[in-house]
């Protein structure tokens, strides 16, 4: 019960969490040749849902350079990226049941809405400019020696910043 | 650090409520559901039993100790608290070194190596990576959660976090629709720096790991000075 | 030597926080803020920031994935 307690129920402290997601991270680079990437398996979410409706996102521009197209195989569904995002999900939610703490928490009013729509929106654009997002562009970059890692995380800072105040204006 | 009288409040609040609901045997169904998944991938796609089970580690320990990488650059602005951010900087250093040693050994092996076949996250920098960082970071902090927060708290039942997903959505293909213009414009003249290739991969790896000692010393500095003394 | 209580249910990081910096500062030493929360964040980050500001602090949970987070102002 003691280490159920501890290891299940009580919040791990920060510097345990972050030295396991960097030796996570390593052994995903090592054993696969890549490491921990996220918003790009959005955008081939999207492009899947755009095909049911019957466009070709597929001859975009977008697709055809810096490797930004599907590895031969792959589908917009079917990639690397549907398969690690949905078992990040599965695992917070296996987390979170086993500390029995899972709770369907709605949306409090339509700021909230709309303020989470219009983040979504700026986070998922801004991936496509920097070539990936906090995990992609910063987590994964930095280590990996790319300087654009370095000035991803700079500017994020810059842009928290903004963030801070146009939240303590409309949000609080 | 408690005292008397929370400790009386804590014991009136516990005794209103009945032991409560255990969620532990939906654990146990989704823990297997994850088995069967893994075994199916195992027989099928061995590179993706390997993502599925790395990601269910990713997403545990994210839950598990509240990793949090809008908090990271949040606090420390708003309420000076540098906690998390330290953590990101020690889980630097350790990836730092890891990622040096997997492209020590990839590179050894490869005669005449190209930028692009370094393997890690290497891409051009320039003014679209700061353009797209300042988005990013003011999409994460007014949202409630950067990429990773998101997929973390969709897990743990936040419906917000699902709108937030599909403004996610709709943010990256009107970015890859209007990324040709941007790459005409801008990424096309930046070219892309891969620090090792003016300093040698050793060389980098100290360098870098000491900036981020530097880094910690800084944040641990402004932590302490914005505890206890402020207010 | 009175009780504040603050509801932030369904409010999201960093919602909560603030919150309770902001009631504190109203609050006379010695008062109590009692914030229900239910988000699971909430729990390290509010008590990591009132543990440095050198309050005493300690939490309960009260339902599935909702806790009540207790903080004395000690200065």
């Amino acid at each position: 019960m003691q280490i159920y307690q501890k290891l299940f129920k009580k919040p791990w402290p920060y510097l345990m969490g972050g030295a396991l997601l960097a030796i996570l991270n390593i052994i995903l680079f090592a054993s696969t040749g890549e490491p921990w990437k996220i918003t790009s398996g959005f955008l081939y979410w999207g492009a899947a849902i755009l095909e049911f409706f019957g466009m070709d996102p597929g001859k975009w521009y977008y697709f055809s350079v810096y490797n930004n197209g599907l590895d031969s195989g792959e589908t917009f569904l079917n990639n690397y990226y549907s398969v690690i995002n949905l078992a990040v999900i599965m695992g917070a939610l296996i987390a979170a049941l086993l500390a029995s703490e899972f709770k369907w928490k709605k949306i409090k009013n339509k700021r909230q809405l709309f303020f989470g729509l219009l983040g979504g929106i700026l986070m998922g654009y801004g991936t496509r400019l920097s070539f990936g997002c906090n995990i992609g562009s910063y987590f994964s970059a930095i280590p990996s020696f790319s300087l654009h890692g370095w000035v991803f995380g700079i500017f994020m800072f810059i842009g928290a910043w903004i963030g801070s105040k146009v939240l303590f204006r409309y949000l609080l | 650090m408690t005292s008397g009288r929370i400790e009386e409040l804590k014991k009136r609040r516990q005794r209103e409520f009945k032991r409560k609901k255990n969620q532990i045997k939906y654990a146990v169904f989704c823990i297997i559901v994850a088995i069967i998944i893994y075994a199916f991938f195992l027989i099928h796609n061995v590179n993706y039993s390997i993502l599925w089970l790395i990601g269910l580690l990713l997403g545990f320990v994210l839950q598990r100790s509240r990793f949090c990488f809008t908090a990271s650059f949040r606090d420390p602005i708003m309420v000076g608290s540098t906690s998390l951010f330290k953590a990101v900087v020690v889980a630097f250093m350790i990836s730092t070194v890891g990622f040096a040693i997997v492209q020590y050994n990839f590179i050894q092996g490869v005669q005449n190596i190209s930028l692009n076949d370094i393997p890690g996250q290497i891409h051009p920098v320039g003014i679209h990576t700061a353009l797209g960082a300042i988005l990013f970071g003011i999409g994460m902090v007014v949202s409630g959660g950067c990429a990773s927060g998101t997929l973390m708290r969709i897990g743990e039942g936040f419906l917000l976090q699902i709108v937030v997903l599909i403004g996610f959505i709709v943010g990256v293909l009107m970015g890859a629709r209007h990324f040709e213009f941007w790459d005409k414009f801008i990424i096309s003249q930046a070219s892309t720096v891969y620090i090792p290739n003016y300093t040698g991969l050793p060389m980098a790896t100290i360098i870098q790991v000491v900036v981020l000692i530097l880094l910690y010393l800084l944040a641990d500095w402004y932590d302490k000075k914005n505890s206890m003394m402020s207010m | 030597m009175k009780e504040v209580r603050i509801d932030c249910m369904y409010e999201t990081c960093p919602i909560p926080l603030l919150k309770a910096l902001k009631e504190l500062k109203k609050m006379e030493i010695g008062d109590i803020l009692i914030m229900e929360t239910d988000h699971s964040c909430s729990i390290t980050n509010v008590i990591d920031w009132a543990k440095k500001q050198g309050h005493n602090v300690d939490y309960v949970e009260i339902s599935e994935g909702e806790w009540e987070i207790y903080i004395e102002k000690m200065r």
